[in-house]
């Protein structure tokens, strides 16, 4: 059976999608932002964290197991006395997984709420990801997606769920790759096809200084929303200085390439011309 | 909130209102004392003399501006019995607390409607009829009834001489009417009740609960807009004076912390019929409240299934404040609850608050509702030392614990024989059916009901889980193993320890499998308690609750098998284990609304600790009053939530300075943060740790 891999589910999601929301993050991404909140869902194994910063230093964890479950990562999971040693990612069949987003399924209905899936990006595992969406129907489903994908996937995504979430990072293809190491073309493809499209959406802008917040990414990326037909709103995301926390976890150097402490330059004015609805997150 | 308030609220945070607070020797207090044992008085007689001590020890305040007067100056209560006095009392009989009535619920409402002469002459019609059959003891608890209304028209005309001295006309003018005769306006209503309330605390009464206020004062308010006396700005501002007035004093008030006062305000819920009485009263306490942010009175908001989303939206405005309240209650849990506990329908649809969550009947019901605790890990523990490893199947170890909670009560309930209040006559004047009877509150009324908490469910239900899973199902851990961690509180056991702590199943997650067990435990608990009486007649409630015993139950327990290291603290209340991982709200409301609460009779709510992110624009706080809704409409009895931020916590304790008005649900109150002992602040901080 063809399994899937997540990293965390969280309930009571209230910024992501209507009602009370539980938020399922699938592993693995294909862009690396620089500014990554969640480096922990960048790769699509499973891996090893450690939270050094409380670590007491006792190497228990490094005596010798016998543990299935710590084999290959030269750690044991199973003694630490703050659980700090922890594996990130969990494979699930699509059925098993949406029986545990479906508990409490009364709370997200009641609420007029439902499943917002997001990652890493969910479109980066798709069978997994529509056979996950057939078990949750007829439940209210939103995607929160980078848009970078096979327009095939693309598009039956959109017409199989209720609300996309959709982050537009940068209009312009050179910085869009420096910064995210991949081509924006498939994006803004996609984002086309979105704004054509009879499903509703969010497009969401992290706000980063120095890289995107600029009067002239804001026009272009308020021109390219400027027709569409379901767009709820733009919502800024200014960059919070949180990020490199989680980088020392799994081991990686956060290393922006952008000034983190420069204040955020948001411009709301510029959608309002197009009468698109802003908010700042 | 207009420019006088806020003024008055500027004031009320600077503490200026406690200069005027009289410097009085511990020994002319104390002197009072010996005086009342040297000359021999009746306990009564103390109690009646004590009042007039305090109360003709007051010197009226006005301060600047003030409209509704009443300001404590006399800053300590005298005893009535001295040290050794209460060391042979306490021989003899049991003692709650500090051995004076407390944690009911007054009918103001009839007294602010007749006015004290009325029921001074209501006394002494009873007085004739008991002098006429010769019953002395009654004559004089009625004579001290009759001492305790001219004391309080005493000071009321001190006041009122004070006033026109001042140049304060309008307040001589008001206190020619009330309290002496019946309160005419809302305001009039507003003075009597202050009156009534500074009168009870001076009589040494406390966590005198204010109750049904939005029903008990709305035809005042109505009446006013009517007539076109009051308009909803002006009457808004009367009210929030009103409100301010909760805090003058609430540092002297007893109680285990600062903030642990008992003025507990009920809104909304069903009257006698069971209509819906939610009203404009009810609607501008909360405005009130939420625009003043002060701890008191503290609001509990009643709901039931049919109660709007809109409604409780008006609550999450408050939470969203981090106020801690609105306490929700589920009328349709605690109505049928308690009239399977005996209590009479239109009294179980009158129910309020008592201090804390404890359900209690306005002017009927003279209950005890934290008389005492069982810890219920405790009781696990001691299950496990002795009979785990005889039991050969977890059925067999539940009815080890069942006996364990019965043998619990049975060393409990003989040490609340013979029970010993201080008579407390001028409350007497405020509970139905004192004067005819000519009876003492302190002897009980129509409901005489004790409460036990029962502590630490989740940590005994989490301990239960994981002995049923790895000793009897899956037979991984043997029972010597797991007496021989607790005992040694899990010193070298990483491997036991981190499956019990990490992997074992956890009440509030959703999971049957613990969850059944929170049920049977609840059921069991309910079960036990079912056929017990006291001495007066009552009955026994359990509940979930923990009050301050979350801390102080700690100190009797080693370890438990849930992996629970020594020493390390219970949750508050009807609420997840500490330190445990759990998935997030939706489960734990899940999880909490299993067990029948309707059993449960005295109250224990669910605390939940949310970020304050939550809260960030109107439509995600619709989503948290559609959380609580949930919870409600899923069966759950009661529901607090503090909305916090773990940083902004941290700091206010390395600053306390900067953090003064920060305010925290506790165990079942709001107070300041930075005015509670550090054991607590801890606690608030472990959960908030968690629970986000």
């Amino acid at each position: 059976m063809l399994k899937g891999t997540i990293f965390t589910i969280e309930e009571f999601a209230v910024h992501d999608g209507p009602g009370i929301r539980k938020l399922v993050f699938f592993k693995g991404c294909h862009l690396h932002c620089s500014w990554c909140h969640n480096p922990e869902g960048l790769s699509f194994k499973k891996e090893l964290i450690v939270c050094e910063a409380t670590c007491s230093h006792c190497d228990k964890c490094r005596e010798a197991c016998n543990h299935d479950d710590c084999k290959g990562l030269g750690r044991c999971i199973k003694v630490c006395s703050r659980n700090l040693p922890r594996i990130v990612g969990k494979e699930y069949e699509a059925s098993e997984l949406a029986k545990i987003l479906l508990k409490g399924e009364e709370v997200l209905t009641g609420s007029g709420g439902g499943i917002t899936i997001s990652g890493g990006e969910p479109l980066a595992q798709p069978d997994f990801l529509f056979d996950l969406i057939s078990h949750l129907k007829p439940l209210h489903i939103a995607i929160e997606t980078s848009g970078y994908a096979r327009k095939e996937i693309f598009q039956r995504m959109v017409s199989e769920i209720d609300l996309v979430l959709m982050d537009v990072k940068h209009t312009d293809p050179e910085i869009h790759k420096k910064f995210t190491g991949v081509d924006n073309d498939q994006i803004l493809e996609n984002l086309q096809y979105l704004c054509l499209s009879d499903t509703p959406f969010h497009i969401r802008i992290p706000l980063i200084p120095g890289v995107n917040d600029t009067l002239s990414n804001m026009e272009q990326t308020a021109f390219l929303l400027k027709d569409a037909k379901n767009l709820k709103g733009v919502e800024l995301l200014p960059y919070h200085q949180t990020a490199p926390a989680k980088y020392v976890l799994v081991y990686k150097k956060f290393d922006p390439g952008f000034d983190t402490e420069k204040k955020v330059n948001i411009y709301t004015e510029i959608f309002k011309k197009y009468n698109i609805k802003t908010s700042v997150l | 909130m207009n420019e006088r308030i806020k003024l008055m609220l500027e004031d009320m945070l600077q503490k200026k209102h406690r200069q005027y607070r009289q410097e009085i020797y511990i020994h002319e207090i104390g002197g009072l004392t010996d005086t009342f044992k040297q000359q021999k008085l009746s306990d009564v007689q103390r109690a009646k003399k004590r009042l007039s001590w305090v109360l003709s020890h007051e010197i009226p305040v006005i301060q600047p501006g003030e409209k509704i007067v009443f300001t404590r100056t006399v800053s300590k209560i005298p005893e009535i019995f001295t040290e050794d006095e209460w060391v042979n009392i306490k021989n003899d009989h049991y003692v709650h607390e500090m051995g004076r009535v407390c944690n009911i619920n007054a009918n103001y409402d009839y007294t602010i409607e007749v006015g004290l002469e009325q029921r001074r002459k209501e006394v002494l019609e009873s007085i004739v009829v008991h002098s006429a059959r010769g019953n002395i003891k009654e004559v004089e608890f009625l004579e001290a009834v009759v001492q305790s209304i001219d004391d309080i028209e005493q000071l009321v005309d001190r006041y009122a001489q004070k006033a026109l001295k001042t140049g304060r006309e309008d307040i001589f003018l008001l206190l020619q009417n009330v309290p002496c005769r019946g309160a005419k306006t809302f305001y009039e209503a507003l003075q009597f009740f202050r009156i009534l309330h500074f009168a009870l605390w001076a009589n040494g009464n406390y966590h005198n609960t204010i109750g049904r206020f939005d029903q008990y004062m709305l035809k005042y308010l109505e009446s006013d807009l009517n007539s076109g006396i009051l308009n909803s700005d002006s009457a808004l501002e009367l009210l929030e004076e009103f409100f301010l007035s909760f805090n003058k004093d609430s540092d002297l008030y007893p109680g285990m912390q600062q903030g642990d006062n008992g003025q507990s305000m009920v809104l909304g819920g069903v009257n006698e019929n069971g209509d819906d009485v939610f009203n404009i009263l009810s609607e501008m306490c909360l405005k009130a409240s939420l625009e003043l942010k002060l701890i008191d009175p503290k609001i509990n908001l009643r709901v039931n299934k049919n109660t709007s989303i809109g409604r409780y939206d008006l609550g999450t405005e408050l939470t969203k404040e981090g106020l801690g309240f609105p306490q929700y209650s589920n009328d349709d849990i605690v109505i049928p609850g308690l009239i399977s506990k005996g209590y009479d329908i239109k009294d179980a649809r009158n129910y309020v608050m008592a201090a804390c969550w404890e359900f209690i009947i306005p002017g009927n019901g003279m209950d005890i509702p934290n008389i005492g605790a069982v810890s219920f890990v405790k009781i696990v523990n001691k299950s496990i030392e002795k009979d785990l490893k005889q039991c050969k199947d977890f059925d067999s170890f539940i009815e080890s614990v069942k006996g364990g909670i019965k043998n619990e009560l049975n060393i409990l309930l003989p040490t609340f024989l013979n029970l010993y209040m201080e008579p407390a006559p001028f409350l007497s004047l405020l509970m139905n059916g004192c004067i005819e009877k000519a009876r003492d509150i302190s002897f009980g009324s129509i409901y005489n009901n004790y409460g036990i908490h029962g502590t630490g469910i989740s940590t005994a239900v989490d301990s239960l889980a994981a002995i049923k899973k790895y000793i009897f199902e899956e037979k991984s851990v043997t029972a010597e193993e797991m007496i021989f961690a607790i005992e040694n509180n899990f010193e070298d056991q990483y491997e036991l320890w981190h499956k019990l702590k990490y992997d074992a199943p956890k009440m509030g997650k959703d999971e049957d499998f613990a969850d059944d067990i929170a049920v049977k435990l609840v059921d069991v608990f309910a079960a036990l308690t079912d056929d017990l009486t006291n001495e007066r007649g009552g009955c026994f409630r359990p509940g979930g609750g923990s009050a301050m015993y979350y801390l102080w139950h700690v100190k009797d327990i080693g370890a438990s098998a849930d992996g629970r290291k020594k020493g390390e603290p219970l949750s508050a209340n009807f609420s997840p284990s500490l330190d445990i991982k759990l998935d997030g709200p939706i489960s734990i409301i899940k999880s909490f609304s299993k067990p029948d609460m309707r059993k449960m009779m005295n109250g224990g709510p669910l605390t939940l600790e949310l970020h304050d992110s939550v809260f960030r624009n109107p439509e995600s706080q619709r989503k948290v009053s559609h959380l609580v809704k949930a919870y409600m409409d899923m069966g759950g009895q009661q529901l607090q939530i503090n909305a916090v931020n773990r940083e902004k916590l941290i700091e206010a304790q390395k600053h306390p300075e900067n953090y003064k008005n920060l305010i925290v649900r506790v165990w079942g109150w709001s107070g300041y943060f930075v005015e509670l002992d550090q054991i607590y602040q801890d606690h608030i901080i472990q959960r908030v740790e968690l629970n986000v």
